[in-house]
């Protein structure tokens, strides 16, 4: 089930479609009525869509959730493309006084978007996880999921520390979010003194046949598979291990933590997985997570993910700001700087470059079911790799 | 001024121009800047891919390479090595230049589909190293911090600036594509889109031409991939994808494959639907694929050519008077070259089609000044010889002999120059340009028309200018003068079948090949033809005649060459060879068919030998 | 024994690769036209089995014949959009207008299917088969199968029937086909109906395995094209041996090499033969006849 249409009406996409078009329209053509202005740019079409689509649910939870103040927060399209990102984000700080924005998973695009969000002066809540968009020194970036820098530590550690695993083959992709994942765990297992057996960053997204990969792996005789890919190929990679008999453990990227991506397994197949992931919100380990989980099931009809709750976490922060008197654009950018907020997921605060989430669970599938259960906790300090 | 104003939809293009510049200068927010900026980007891009898609008609795959591949370098050269705009800008230009000539030679001889396929090919090798290259390119992700255009000291950073810098750069673009295509260069392409064969028998150099056009569209491809790096401020390998050339291309078809106004509107038109439909994207890229697709079918010459062709019929054109004539003098002086030489000579030309053989050992001698008719029944390798002659095609075996000089699978345009000209069975002929200007294309080789030459021409292009005054002499000499403001597509078959003897003509030819000149005239009109065919001769022209008409062979030919089964079986004056008795065998001894069947038979044969 | 499993495993995709580029060649065959979307039937051969197989409950029996309909159905419709208003244009024309017909199925898909990968129905039944060391998937089996078979097929009916005989004449000459009394629109339309199909049936065979996504098709019209320039323009025996070739070969590098070499090394190939052998590798040298 995709997510890529708003979510007003939840039914038939058509009737979805028509109405979101003119609320688009509608917006850019009226006079603000709400109080604030916080706009929503991400990418709903194009090939990261399936992520976009569950952060914009997670921010338009959010705004739905907050009591007494009134918010705009119209969509735009970025179209999954640098240049449509952009553009789209320049259209919609233009088109009123934003106090921030919401804006795309996609590192690529907020590399685009951050010289337009200098020029407005406007702060950008993202939950993407390319280091070099908080460590460039642009003070606008706050970032609601743990930079990869960051998270990468804890996959790295839970293949070392709680798997004991000294063999694994590391595996990339050639999309951008793979090959920035790959060099960081590259880096990190060699701080951990672990020699992968077997490199790979070449595989396009759309590589079908896994088999030349596979037989290399095991003529490498390792004892893992660690993945950082998108979904597709890396679904191909564990199915098709799977089907040749290849049982050691697999531990990937958080994009295996999404419903689509599961769907595409019989739960067999997913035994003696895991995956590192900002947070597990379908797995319903506190009783917060398990009623924010239930309340976005019942929204939009599909399993949440952390992606969706990072957005959520992060606008509700940026309103509770606004409930207590940063109003604009520049008050809320020194509020994010100071502030500590307590959301449903973790703990955020700044660390002073804007990257405010320093949590992330690993969590593995027992073979029985498509929903994973937390198999490791990773916070702050733990986070980083000396 | 007032009378170049008159033509096309000048007058509303120059008003929509002035408001679009009020608007972009006085009235658009930030926002609506940007948007404007980009366009002037993607018209930059679709100018540029006019000259190899629309102008010679060849369906390149490569024009979004050429503009990732100028982001890039502007963006490595200004993000990474902090090289200032005078530096990366002009080699932003010159690498995709430089790749366009490395990969142009041979992928332009390609046929269509093959030419279309090598460049996606390029492309998707492009594409590879952009993102396995991670050093370099920052893979993937692209490389961000790609500073402003800085120029003599002044950083170009506001949205106004930038707008108004964007678009003097298209304008000068445009300026120049405008010079290349407006004189006797752009009729060329013209006929080279719409013919290649009936071009290279012209003795234009058709590979030569299709470079040139490929060359400046990986320029101009640069120039706006190195803009579009300095508005967006990053760059990544999606500016290389096939989504941006799908772009591009839509934009080309729907504004106007050949228009300079087609570019620009194409490309605010396109920017605009997709800026206005922010969201729903994919509802919105259905429509968008719909409408482009009706256009396409609907609206062949885009938004640009629909409209110009409505002005023609609600307000006819102006029509220019006719130029006065001016002598063809080579061909006048022609008759001094001497009469009885040897002109042609074909020794035991051999040619095999897979395994059907066209033509066995023929050998056949043309001497200066006679007229000689080339008969035989259907399938029997006369097209075939004159296609062997002409250089269109390689002679398996053989030797050509052309004016003393060895013309053995020589290139068509080369031969063509020794002074040898030829027309088609099938009429190739470009039907929305006008008569005269068809035959003056004709002249193009003799003004020495060419890239640089058209591009500096101030005023009215006197190469185009001395070529319709030939080409006035030579319609005149076929008795179409008065045609010859008339597009070729409205003029009756006819007609069109002399506008082709007097482009041939006006290439003032020693030897003129005529296949089939009276297939389709009535018998006024073939002796009328005759007539004139014959007057031709009498300035000293050496002529052969494909012809199965006997009767209008009679009154011209004064002998006949017959073919049967790819060999000659006779040769002599027209009544020898009527009463010869091999030659009334091959006639009588099977049926004939009508000769639209005939070519039909060896295509078959043909093609199906290259399936198995 | 790893490279003879590596061949197999080229072998088994170049099974329905062949379908695929095979159609593609039907369609070159009959028109003289490319069809861009060739790859985007293969998505919507493996969407429609999803939606037999989940919305209708239609068993693996049926599929692939209901999934031949449905894509035969809209190939004919692509014939009537994208070609018939075109015939007398340049080919190109044709390349241009298919392409925008792909686009058009590749949003379909979107709004229809949503933008994730998805998995198509199995054909028949998971699981592998292994022979000594060697093991193929039955799956693989199946499209190898179904492959061969409808190769054998399309043989039979242009070299034995006289809809066949007839389809081949109007692939050589329409005008001639029509003179005749030959109903050429209606063969054409037939022949675009037959080449979307084998690649909606190869959709359907890939679905499961490889799964099907709305922009998926891009890559497969590509190979396609690859397939046939290498295996000889319009020829149909070359098409599937150069599909075979492709997929080994890229099989193969990728395994001693790397994906990235080996599809590097694919289009490098495919410039080197447009300069060393542009009448393909499986076909003799003919020249265009003006």
């Amino acid at each position: 089930m995709s997510v890529h249409i708003p979510y007003t009406v939840a039914r038939s996409r058509l009737t979805c479609g028509c109405i979101g078009f003119l609320t688009v329209l509608a917006a850019g053509t009226t006079a603000f009525a709400a109080d604030y202005y916080l706009p929503i740019v991400m990418p709903i079409t194009g090939f990261m869509s399936v992520e976009g689509g569950s952060q914009r649910n997670g921010a338009v939870m959010a705004f739905e959730d907050s009591k007494g103040i009134s918010v705009d927060y119209p969509v735009f399209d970025t179209g999954t493309s640098a240049a449509g990102a952009a553009t789209a984000l320049d259209k919609a700080l233009s088109s009123g006084e934003a106090v921030a924005a919401a804006t795309s998973i996609f590192g690529t695009e907020m590399v685009a978007m951050m010289p337009v969000a200098e020029e407005y002066k406007v702060p950008l809540l993202t939950i993407s996880g390319l280091s070099k968009i908080t460590e460039s020194g642009n003070p606008y970036i706050f970032r609601f999921l743990p930079n990869d820098r960051e998270i990468k530590v804890a996959h790295a550690r839970y293949v070392k520390e709680k798997l004991n695993l000294s063999k694994p083959a590391l595996i990339g992709d050639t999309t951008a979010y793979g090959q920035g994942g790959f060099k960081l765990l590259q880096e990190y297992l060699a701080k951990l003194e672990i020699k992968p057996v077997f490199e790979d960053s070449s595989i396009a997204p759309d590589t079908k046949d896994m088999t030349p990969l596979l037989t290399k792996v095991k003529q490498s005789g390792a004892d893992s598979i660690v993945l950082h890919t998108v979904a597709a190929p890396m679904a191909l990679i564990i199915k098709q291990a799977r089907a040749s008999g290849m049982d050691l453990p697999i531990i990937t990227s958080s994009s295996l933590v999404e419903p689509t991506a599961t769907a595409l397994f019989d739960p067999a197949e997913l035994a003696n997985v895991c995956a590192e992931t900002p947070s597990a919100p379908e797995a319903r380990a506190t009783p917060e997570m398990k009623a924010w989980a239930d309340s976005y099931k019942e929204r939009f009809g599909i399993e949440p993910d952390g992606l969706a709750l990072g957005q959520y976490d992060g606008v509700m922060m940026a309103l509770k700001l606004i409930g207590e008197g940063a109003d604009t654009a520049e008050k809320i950018r020194e509020a994010f700087h100071e502030a500590t907020y307590q959301g449903v997921a973790m703990t955020y605060k700044s660390d002073g470059e804007g990257d405010m989430a320093h949590d992330a669970d690993i969590v593995c599938w027992d073979g029985t079911s498509r929903v994973p259960g937390i198999a490791a906790h990773y916070a702050g300090e733990e986070m980083v790799l000396k | 001024m007032w009378l170049w104003l008159a033509k096309g939809i000048r007058v509303p293009l120059a008003a929509g121009a002035l408001v679009l510049a009020a608007y972009g200068l006085f009235f658009a927010s930030p926002y609506e800047l940007r948007v404007l900026t980009v366009c002037g980007i993607f018209a930059l891009l679709v100018i540029g891919f006019q000259y190899i898609f629309g102008h010679v008609g060849a369906v390149s795959l490569a024009q979004a390479t050429f503009f990732g591949l100028g982001a890039y370098v502007t963006g490595v050269l200004g993000a990474t090595y902090e090289l200032g705009f005078l530096v990366t800008f002009p080699l932003s230009c010159l690498v995709p230049l430089l790749l366009a000539m490395v990969v142009g030679i041979p992928v332009l001889k390609l046929e269509e589909h093959y030419f279309a396929l090598a460049t996606l090919g390029i492309g998707l090798v492009v594409v590879l190293i952009a993102v396995q290259w991670q050093e370099v390119t920052g893979g993937t992700n692209g490389l961000p911090g790609v500073p402003s255009v800085r120029l003599l000291g002044v950083e170009i950073r506001d949205r106004l600036h930038l707008f108004i810098f964007v678009w003097s750069v298209l304008i000068l673009g445009a300026l120049i594509a405008y010079q290349v295509t407006r004189g006797l260069y752009g009729r060329v392409f013209h006929l080279v889109r719409e013919s290649r064969i009936a071009a290279s028998s012209l003795g234009i150099d058709v590979d030569r031409l299709r470079f040139n056009a490929f060359l400046l569209s990986a320029f101009y491809g640069g120039a706006a991939g190195a803009l579009m790096a300095h508005v967006i401020r990053v760059v990544s390998p999606e500016n290389l994808e096939l989504s941006v050339m799908i772009t591009c291309l839509t934009m080309t078809v729907i504004g106007g494959r050949t228009r300079i106004a087609g570019a620009i509107v194409g490309a605010i038109l396109i920017v605009h639907l997709r800026e206005s439909f922010r969201i729903l994207e994919s509802y919105t890229l259905m429509a968008y694929g719909a409408v482009t697709l009706l256009v396409l079918i609907a609206a062949p010459y885009g938004l640009i050519g629909a409209l110009e062709r409505l002005r023609a019929r609600l307000i006819p054109e102006p029509v220019d008077s006719p130029p006065t004539a001016r002598q063809l003098s080579a061909l006048t002086a022609a008759k001094a070259g001497g009469e009885g030489g040897s002109l042609l000579e074909v020794e035991r030309v051999s040619k095999h089609f897979g395994g059907v053989r066209a033509l066995e050992d023929v050998s056949l001698h043309l001497y200066r000044g006679e007229v000689v008719g080339l008969i035989g029944p259907n399938g029997s390798g006369k097209t075939t010889l004159v296609n062997i002659v002409s250089g269109l095609y390689r002679a398996d075996a053989g030797r050509l002999t052309f004016k003393g000089q060895d013309i053995t699978n020589q290139p068509p345009h080369l031969i063509s120059r020794l002074g040898m000209a030829r027309t088609f069975q099938h009429i190739n002929l470009a039907d929305d340009l006008t008569a005269l200007d068809n035959i003056a294309v004709a002249r193009a080789t003799r003004e020495r028309s060419g890239l640089q030459k058209s591009i500096f021409t101030v005023g009215p292009d006197p190469c185009l200018q001395m070529a319709r005054r030939n080409a006035m002499a030579a319609a005149e000499m076929l008795g179409i003068g008065p045609f010859a403001t008339t597009p070729c597509g409205n003029l009756p078959y006819g007609t069109r079948r002399r506008v082709e003897v007097a482009r041939a003509v006006a290439t003032e030819p020693e030897l003129l090949l005529l296949d089939e000149p009276a297939a389709g005239l009535n018998e006024e009109e073939q002796r009328d033809l005759a007539a004139r065919i014959r007057r031709i001769a009498d300035f000293g022209i050496t002529v052969l005649v494909i012809e199965h008409n006997l009767v209008f062979l009679r009154s011209l030919a004064e002998r006949l060459v017959c073919l049967d089964h790819g060999q000659v079986i006779a040769s002599g004056s027209p009544e020898e060879v009527q009463r010869d008795a091999a030659v009334i065998e091959a006639y009588l001894g099977r049926d004939e068919a009508p000769e639209r069947g005939q070519t039909v038979a060896g295509g078959d044969s043909e093609r199906l030998a290259s399936q198995r | 024994m790893t490279f003879i499993q590596l061949v197999l495993s080229g072998l088994a995709l170049g099974a329905a690769y062949a379908l695929v580029a095979l159609g593609f060649v039907f369609i070159v065959n009959a028109t003289g036209a490319v069809n861009f979307a060739q790859g985007d039937f293969v998505m919507a051969g493996g969407y429609a089995a999803i939606l037999l197989s989940t919305s209708f409950s239609v068993s693996f029996y049926m599929l692939l014949p209901l999934v031949a309909v449905v894509t035969f159905l809209l190939g004919v419709l692509l014939a009537w959009v994208a070609y018939f208003p075109l015939m007398r244009r340049p080919p190109a024309t044709v390349f241009i207008s298919t392409l925008l017909c792909g686009m058009i199925l590749q949003n379909i898909f979107l709004v229809a299917f949503g933008p994730e990968a998805r998995s198509g129905p199995s054909i028949a039944g998971a699981g592998m088969v292994r022979f000594e060391n060697l093991e193929i998937s039955r799956q693989s089996i199946a499209t190898i199968v179904v492959a061969i078979g409808l190769i054998a097929l399309q043989y039979l009916l242009f070299a034995r029937t006289q809809t066949g005989r007839r389809l081949r004449a109007t692939a050589e000459d329409r005008d001639m086909a029509r003179a005749v009394g030959i109903p050429a629109t209606s063969l054409i339309a037939v022949t675009f109906g037959i080449g979307t199909s084998l690649a909606g049936i190869a959709g359907a065979l890939l679905a499961n395995q490889f799964f099907v996504s709305p922009t998926g098709g891009i890559p497969l019209s590509v190979f396609a094209y690859i397939a046939v320039v290498i295996g000889g323009w319009g020829s149909l025996a070359g098409a599937v041996l150069g599909s075979m070739l492709i997929s080994v070969f890229q099989v193969i590098v990728s395994a001693y090499v790397s994906y990235a070499v080996a599809t590097g090394a694919l289009y490098a190939a495919v410039l080197l033969i447009f300069l060393l052998r542009p009448q393909g590798i499986f076909s003799e040298r003919v020249q265009r006849r003006v």
